[in-house]
């Protein structure tokens, strides 16, 4: 058994079929953010059913994702989910949700929550409220630093959850912009997202999902597995929704086999590694929140190496 | 069926006075330091003081807003300055973290606890994870529906309020971080309460100091929101230039809809803008405390009267 975990996100069959996932332990199924995201496991339940059974084939850990911010009409559909995830013995469900948490709780009480990112989850205190809802692991917020979710930990208990590398969720809309281009490019909903799509304003750079945002650079931990081991993490994600094949398998094979060399006492990372995370990042690197800065600075001793220079805010005066 | 509060916002002492004589049931402030601030003004202790005693005298009730979501420490600090808050006869709180939210209504039984639009609830479910919670009152934005609105009221034991004047932009409140994203950095806390009339840093106090960070809207300090997301954006797609884009963001007035909302049985009209000069706010409130007596068809009101300059929906809420 793996003293650690390491998971990732994928939306789809087709993406869980085209995925190399011999370095994951988990995954979570499903589209968070929009209820349109092409074939989402999260509206086609045959497929959801299919991909529990695939990953349980393989050995993972079956993951079902859930809606981030709901309205009324998605609930019938969300019962659905959380029915299928059960029957087909899902691990756990995330939700991000306090309502759809409510509904698991009650519901589905049988089926282990992991609270997801969008919960805000700042304090412990926020960690074990929703501990009485039945929720037996944490995404904190992703705007907290190493210092206060340590804090969090050692005063809550149950075990959290980190982003470990990927782009980081920064918003959810109830709005897609992209329709908007449907004419001009000619392409229609649900393809419309599947384009490799960045906002960028000045030096800085979001990546479009439509309803979701996500950071422009990758999050990257790789020089601070020591610290986060030493701290007690073991559940780790490598946030891949919008992301290649390639990306998930190269990206998760860097960091398990950092994960197990500094579990066996080697925190030396080779080149190579530093390489393919170079390569897979469009923007650059970042990982400001966890040190107490501004999410898109990194902190750590590679950004010259990588082309990502540590950003300085146009708003610091 | 029960005739709807008219909740009016205000920033100065000025416009308390101004919300109360355009008509409104009851007032809302934020505490300096303690509200989530930037173009939003907030009251010092003294002001607070003054407009409970003018908001009593009227025969209305004041509510005041305490919605970052602080540390521990931070915590501790706020609890105790609680007894000062209900001394003045103050009960009504409004909150922005289940875990503060939780600590208060164990603490102080007399506090009638309000879940900010900043948690996020949208359904009928997340109305009755907050009644599950204790909170007294839920606020959902204005982009729910009289229709949603109706099987949100199934949920009993729980006032609902709803934000009919607002200004809805493109990610929903209480799920974005990218003010932080770009910018973060600590921040004084300010002194709010009488007991912290001393100066900084001399005082065990003092070293609390420090704590917030600036640039996360849910955590407050100054400037928490500088409003990134209303500037205009470059859009690649697959590596090319697709455009610029402005994120979506519209100011919602349903004032034709107050008749509505009062059938599906809404107990409290809640109006955004805490920023609001005296001289838009008047108007404002005035024109929906119209809207609320006259109980007649919707047509009979120009709803554009409540409309408010172009500019407000950029520069603050």
């Amino acid at each position: 058994m793996s003293p650690f975990e390491l998971n990732t996100t994928i939306a789809n069959l087709r993406d869980l079929r085209a995925s190399d996932l011999s370095d994951y332990d988990g995954v979570y199924l499903g589209d968070i953010y929009c209820r349109l995201y092409e074939a989402n496991f999260l509206e086609q339940l045959g497929d959801l059913k299919e991909g529990l059974h695939i990953l349980h084939e393989d050995g993972k850990k079956a993951y079902v994702a859930t809606y981030a911010a709901p309205r009324n009409d998605f609930l019938p559909k969300v019962r659905k989910i959380l029915e299928a995830s059960s029957a087909a013995g899902a691990e756990a469900v995330e939700i991000h949700n306090l309502g759809i948490l409510r509904i698991a709780h009650e519901e589905f009480p049988e089926l282990p929550v992991h609270v997801g990112g969008f919960a805000n989850i700042y304090t412990a205190a926020g960690a074990e409220v929703l501990r009485g809802f039945g929720a037996v692991r944490f995404t904190p917020n992703y705007e907290l630093s190493l210092d206060e979710i340590h804090e969090i930990t050692t005063t809550c208990g149950a075990p959290l959850e980190l982003l470990l590398h990927g782009k980081m969720p920064l918003g959810i809309s109830d709005y897609c912009f992209l329709l908007e281009y449907e004419e001009k490019w000619g392409v229609k909903c649900p393809d419309l997202c599947q384009k490799e799509l960045f906002l960028k304003q000045g030096d800085w750079a979001m990546k479009s999902l439509g309803k979701g945002i996500l950071s422009g650079k990758d999050v990257c931990m790789l020089e601070h597995l020591p610290r986060l081991l030493a701290e007690g993490h073991r559940h780790f994600r490598i946030e891949a929704v919008s992301e290649s094949p390639e990306y998930r398998r190269e990206v998760a094979a860097v960091y398990h086999t950092a994960l197990d060399r500094t579990l066996a006492g080697d925190g030396d990372v080779n080149e190579g590694s530093w390489e393919t995370l170079r390569r897979h990042a469009r923007i650059g690197l970042c990982n400001g929140f966890y040190f107490g800065r501004s999410g898109m600075d990194y902190q750590g001793l590679r950004p010259e190496a990588l082309g990502s220079l540590p950003t300085i805010s146009r708003m610091e005066s | 069926m029960a005739v709807p509060v008219l909740l009016a916002p205000a920033g100065t002492p000025e416009a308390v006075r101004a919300a109360l004589d355009a008509g409104a049931d009851a007032v809302y402030v934020g505490l300096e330091g303690w509200s989530r601030g930037g173009a939003r003004r907030e009251l010092s202790w003294d002001e607070l003081v003054v407009a409970q005693s003018e908001v009593a005298s009227a025969g209305r009730s004041l509510q005041v807003a305490l919605n970052t979501i602080p540390k521990p420490e931070e915590r501790a600090r706020l609890f105790d300055r609680i007894p000062a808050l209900l001394d003045l006869g103050i009960r009504d709180v409004i909150v922005n973290d289940i875990g503060t939210l939780a600590a208060l209504r164990r603490r102080f039984e007399d506090l009638r606890l309000t879940a900010s639009i900043g948690c996020g609830a949208q359904t009928v479910a997340d109305v009755a994870f907050f009644q599950d919670l204790g909170a007294h009152a839920v606020v959902l934005p204005g982009t729910v529906s009289p229709a949603e609105m109706r099987e949100i009221r199934t949920v009993r034991g729980i006032s609902v309020e709803i934000m009919v004047h607002m200004v809805e932009e493109f990610v929903l409140l209480g799920s974005c971080w990218m003010p932080s994203y770009v910018h973060l950095k600590p921040s004084p806390l300010p002194n709010a309460f009488p007991s912290e009339a001393e100066g900084p840093g001399e005082t065990p106090e003092g070293a609390l100091r420090g704590l917030r960070q600036t640039g996360s809207v849910k955590r407050g300090g100054v400037g928490p929101c500088f409003r990134i997301c209303q500037q205009p954006w470059e859009l690649f797609a697959s590596g090319r230039r697709a455009g610029t884009q402005f994120f979506p963001s519209r100011q919602i007035s349903r004032i034709a809809e107050v008749e509505a909302y009062a059938e599906a049985g809404v107990d409290v009209l809640k109006l955004q803008g805490r920023s609001l000069p005296v001289e838009l706010l008047s108007p404002l409130v005035r024109r929906y405390r119209e809207a609320i007596d006259a109980r007649t068809t919707p047509a009979a009101f120009e709803a554009r009267w409540a409309a408010l300059p172009t500019a407000w929906t950029v520069v603050g809420r």
